[in-house]
């Protein structure tokens, strides 16, 4: 089979894009990003959660790296910009947890933050940043699995 | 049975059976492109039929909206995958099965 097709199928060459996949995955994005959002909104009162939606979000940033090119992604979104993100959200969690400890609560004790409908609004801020954490996980290792790749070998081509 | 039942049960009869044929064609098919060409097809038409069911069963409410938008994502993303699949394996140099691997492969088994 690989004497017809010689190493340059896969060897050291970039994803051939795919016009079907690149279109499909335009129209189907926003959707998916917006109904990961939903899920995440919706642990508040029924199935659903920042983990979940997290990782729908997540598979956004997966289907743009498989129709675009995982190196091209990475470059766009940035290492730092992931770890970032993460951080950002482990941080604001905390703020909220601890938060309203410091407002004379105890952890998570949404009800010390004194806002109207506090426990709804709080637990929807807190599956957010769960969320937000989740999403960036994941698609750092997306990135990082992707990004190990070629420092193996010169030929990832093997199987 | 009023007509509403019927249509229900028709309509899962016929999603059952398109994914029962995906099945089967998922085993018994020789190579990728030829599976890939089952799953996507009569899979995506047997989960259509059977979300069709579901949305005549809720009738005009919420859950057939959501029902439809699922059927619609899957007509769309289904053969994009199976696409996908197939555009990889070109990719990788994995060749179409032939009646002569057939041949060959036969005394073996």
């Amino acid at each position: 089979m690989s004497e017809s097709e010689p190493d340059t199928t896969a060897a050291g060459r970039s994803y051939v894009e795919s016009s079907i996949i690149m279109a499909t995955v335009r129209v189907v994005s926003p959707f998916v990003f917006t109904y990961g959002l939903f899920v995440m909104f919706h642990g508040a009162d029924s199935a659903g959660g920042g983990f979940q939606g997290g990782v729908i979000v997540a598979t956004v940033m997966l289907m743009l790296g498989i129709a675009f090119g995982i190196d091209p992604l990475r470059e766009w979104v940035g290492e730092s910009v992931l770890v970032g993100i993460v951080t950002g959200g482990v941080a604001a969690f905390l703020a909220m947890a601890v938060g309203t400890v410091a407002l004379g609560g105890a952890f998570l004790d949404y009800p010390a933050l004194g806002i109207h409908h506090a426990s709804k609004y709080g637990i929807e801020a807190v599956e957010l940043f769960i969320g937000v954490i989740v999403a960036g996980t994941i698609t750092g290792l997306f990135v990082a699995i992707d990004a190990g790749k070629d420092e193996n070998s010169g030929g990832d081509d093997d199987q | 049975m009023t007509p509403t039942e019927i249509a229900v049960a028709v309509l899962i009869a016929g999603g059952v059976f398109f994914t029962f044929v995906a099945g089967v064609g998922l085993l018994r098919l020789p190579d990728v492109y030829t599976r890939t060409h089952s799953a996507s097809k009569s899979d995506t038409l047997g989960a259509g039929l059977a979300l069709a069911a579901v949305a005549v069963t809720f009738g005009a409410d919420l859950p057939t909206v959501k029902a439809a938008l699922l059927v619609l994502f899957m007509f769309v993303t289904n053969p994009t995958a199976a696409h996908a699949i197939a555009r990889a394996a070109a990719d990788q140099g994995i060749e179409p099965w032939t009646v002569d691997d057939d041949e060959s492969g036969g005394g073996n088994e």
